[in-house]
């Protein structure tokens, strides 16, 4: 994608106009810190700027805050006990993080789970995927100011956690993925509850685009801001909506072959042309609103059958090595995963979506304003556990 | 409040201002990692909703917070501005430590980055054991510090002493008890209300182990 | 407004395009490939020789590998302090030092280990070279792929491999003055040393112990346990 020439004389002539009166000002050069506890950093980053009057002309982020070492526990933990870990790396879509992990130990022991598993987990991995981005949309109010979408993504979040503790036990982490299938069944009503839900989530998101989206001041404050072109983009390794968002047609849920249930349900990839915040956002809205009906296409389609395959008792995974990666909430995630045939790994490499996307913030904040930097970093959409790892 | 500083209180004018503080705690939230989200169910949310409790959310700034809630792991890294905004707060201050990674290092707790334990950092008040817990058991260890802050010996705590009830305080005066909470006779006459434990312990939500 | 593109590839890559991709990448760079392995219908691995390792990148980038994915590397030297879950009373095992590589094998202690896809014909491939033993130090793909700055960072810190041509190898995540590379496998993890792993008191009970259930597992079990 490239800038139309009406926005590039725009921003040339922004820039000129603001060149002359930092001259005009003798402003000088100032380095503003933000972090490492500031509401607009979801946790822990710290972001430092230098700042030429209003603009930013340098921004590195520091990160580390939340490093918990994962890779490096990984290895003394066994292969269930790792799940465990993985879980918390992007603690709003928990699920999601263990089903990467969890494919990878199958492909080396060469097994798959059962049909009923496989549609069980798109389930609950899209349903995680609502718990993440639907946060998402009542925090982007808060970087602008307004308060009330929070505390109606709060509301509405509480359903679909509802879900995930109903059928896993947990309402934050469920570590229900296990290696040949899942855990457990589904209770009894769990279908008519899930798909009650799933229309109070469709409902939010009609909410979220009225209250949001055709707000004048949130059009104003995102649109043609914190432009990614979709060659800097792929080169960043940006993934998931960052990447759609800058018109790069890619999902990992259709363009790769894996033992899941995407495919069984009629679902759409939206892309953006236009890579700027407003472009991030809406993507994530029209995904939520994706994730809704694959839900509600896979609890009609929901196989009869066993939920785990046959596995031993104490699992040794054979030696070699697999990539997996699936679309998660935040975008691609991956487990690169080396066994040696013992109980445990031998070494777990996790590419995580938002080490990646955040790696283009000092290219992306160079040249923006201050008030610009919170709601580029809002849109990008980042969790520090996914970051540091 | 001269006679606050003077270490002496009347008892009724104590209960009072007891009371009036713990219905109106200003929480400075720390997110740090998952129970972020837990303590922002419970904070933000209106299923939960802090503030019936009498705690108010979101100050601007350490420095109007009454007690801090830790939710999170706690890197090495972090340590220095947890303790920095410790300092921050102004007297007197109180901490929850909420979650596994909080209380001990959790599942973190062979990994070489993460400290194991913010009270290592900071003196805890309420343990709120889980991964995350639930906002329900974060708002059970908000009561908990409630009834504890009612409790409290408000003289003892602006000299700077470790957390010390009333009843203790009272019966100290009385000679009942010496300052270690050691009985110095038989036939005393203890207050009315029960004694509470004379050496005091954080309080942990559930009762259980800290993990 | 807004672009809907909902077309996707007419057929999901197969080995054929993966043996294309080989020979295109032979090519390119000739004998600095070292070795190639495919897995059948599922992922592509190429080894290449230490000193092609920038070369490698900018020819796979010109074949359409545009988008990066991850770097990173490996320690393949097994570890010496074992997993640390090992039954506290029993025997001490002989620890096993042995080097051994894994697919596309290799000669040295540390390999690179990089991951490009190629969006348009939704292929990945998996990229290893030997890292040194002696310096362990590689070209820089971060003016090539803006993404590998951040990985060649974390891997700096992580393995302790420095990165020629890298504008900037601080520390990531650790603490500036943080001694050791965690990731490698002579890295101990203190507080193991000093506690034994408490899950050992967790584990359910070895098939062994209960002759039934032993029985009952006999035939699925097989030579996994």
């Amino acid at each position: 994608m490239t800038l139309t020439d009406r926005q590039q004389l725009s921003y040339i002539a922004s820039q000129a106009a603001d060149a002359r009166l930092n001259v005009e000002l003798e402003t000088e050069g100032m380095t503003l810190n933000i972090g490492p506890q500031h509401p607009a950093t979801h946790g822990t980053l710290r972001i430092i700027c230098r700042l030429d009057g209003e603009q930013v002309i340098w921004a590195e982020p520091s990160a580390g805050y939340m490093h918990r070492g994962y890779e490096k526990l990984t290895e003394v933990r066994t292969f269930p006990q790792v799940t465990t870990l993985v879980n918390r790396i992007d603690w709003l879509g928990s699920f999601a993080n263990e089903v990467p992990f969890i494919l990878a130990a199958e492909k080396l022991m060469e097994i798959e789970a059962p049909p009923r598993a496989q549609v069980i987990r798109t389930i609950l991995f899209e349903l995680s995927r609502i718990a993440n981005v639907s946060l998402f949309l009542g925090d982007l109010g808060v970087q602008m100011g307004a308060v009330t979408p929070v505390f109606l993504a709060f509301r509405d979040r509480e359903y679909v956690l509802n879900l995930i503790e109903s059928a896993t036990g947990g309402r934050f982490h469920p570590n229900f993925d296990r290696i040949g299938g899942l855990k457990d069944d589904l209770p009894k009503g769990w279908i008519d509850e899930a798909r009650q839900s799933v229309k109070k989530l469709m409902q939010f998101c009609d909410t979220i685009e009225d209250l949001l989206f055709g707000n004048e001041i949130f059009q104003s404050r995102m649109r043609g801001i914190g432009v990614i072109p979709a060659e800097v983009a792929k080169d960043y390794g940006l993934s998931g909506p960052n990447l759609r968002a800058s018109g790069v047609d890619w999902d990992l849920r259709r363009d790769q072959e894996l033992p899941m249930a995407w495919d069984k349900a009629d679902w759409k990839v939206w892309t953006h042309p236009d890579g700027d915040s407003w472009a991030r956002c809406w993507i994530r809205l029209q995904e939520t609103r994706e994730s809704c009906k694959i839900v509600e296409q896979l609890l009609d389609q929901i196989p009869a059958g066993p939920v785990m395959t046959k596995v031993p008792r104490i699992i040794k995974v054979p030696a070699g090595e697999a990539w997996v990666s699936t679309e998660n909430p935040l975008g691609e995630m991956g487990y690169y995963v080396v066994s040696k045939g013992d109980l445990g790994p031998f070494r777990v490499k996790i590419r995580s979506a938002s080490f990646n996307n955040i790696s283009v913030v000092p290219w992306v904040l160079k040249g923006v304003y201050v008030p610009d930097v919170i709601t580029i970093l809002a849109s990008l959409y980042f969790i520090l556990g996914d970051i540091d790892r | 409040m001269g006679l606050v500083d003077k270490g002496r209180l009347p008892a009724p004018l104590t209960k009072l201002f007891n009371m009036s503080r713990s219905y109106s705690l200003w929480v400075y939230q720390w997110g740090l990692a998952c129970c972020a989200i837990e303590m922002g169910a419970a904070f933000g949310s209106p299923r939960y909703d802090v503030m019936r409790l009498g705690v108010i959310p979101l100050p601007a700034s350490p420095r109007q917070a009454d007690f801090v809630c830790v939710s999170g792991t706690v890197t090495d890294k972090m340590a220095p501005a947890v303790r920095r905004l410790w300092e921050q707060m102004p007297e007197p201050k109180y901490a929850i430590s909420m979650g596994s990674c909080a209380n001990c290092g959790g599942p973190y707790w062979d990994s070489y980055s993460v400290t194991k334990g913010v009270d290592q950092l900071i003196p805890i008040d309420v343990y709120v054991p889980g991964c995350p817990p639930r906002p329900e058991a974060l708002l059970e260890g908000i009561v908990l510090l409630q009834q504890r802050i009612k409790n409290e010996d408000m003289a003892a705590k602006w000299r700077g002493d470790e957390f010390t009830t009333l009843q203790r305080t009272r019966a100290v005066e009385a000679g009942e008890v010496d300052r270690d909470g050691e009985l110095i006779s038989d036939t005393h006459s203890v207050s009315e209300d029960p004694m509470p434990d004379p050496d005091p312990e954080p309080i942990v939500v559930g009762g259980g182990p800290i993990e | 407004m807004t672009a809907e593109a909902d077309d996707a590839p007419a057929a999901l890559p197969g080995d054929g395009l993966r043996e294309g991709i080989v020979d295109d990448l032979r090519a390119r760079i000739g004998d600095s490939l070292v070795d190639s392995h495919i897995a059948p219908n599922d992922d592509l691995w190429v080894r290449v020789a230490t000193a092609s390792w920038r070369e490698t990148g900018e020819a796979l980038k010109a074949a359409g590998f545009t988008y990066f994915c991850f770097l990173s590397a490996i320690d393949w030297m097994p570890s010496p302090y074992g997993k640390g879950e090992d039954d506290p009373d029993a025997e001490p095992v002989e620890p096993d030092t042995e080097i051994k590589q894994g697919v596309t094998g290799g000669e040295t202690r540390l390999q690179l280990l990089a991951r490009l896809t190629d969006l348009d014909r939704h292929v990945g491939v998996t990229i290893k070279a030997d890292v040194p033993d002696d310096a362990a130090v590689m070209d820089s793909w971060s003016t090539l792929y803006a993404g590998a700055n951040w990985h060649e960072r974390e891997c700096h810190e992580m393995f302790g491999i420095g990165f020629n041509g890298h504008p900037d190898l601080r520390n990531m995540y650790l603490p500036t003055d943080f001694e050791g590379y965690p990731l490698r496998k002579d890295f101990p993890l203190l507080a193991r040393m000093v506690k034994p792993w408490p899950g050992i008191v967790d584990v359910e009970p070895m098939p062994a112990d209960d002759e039934d259930d032993a029985d009952a597992d006999a035939g699925t079990d097989g030579d996994a346990t």
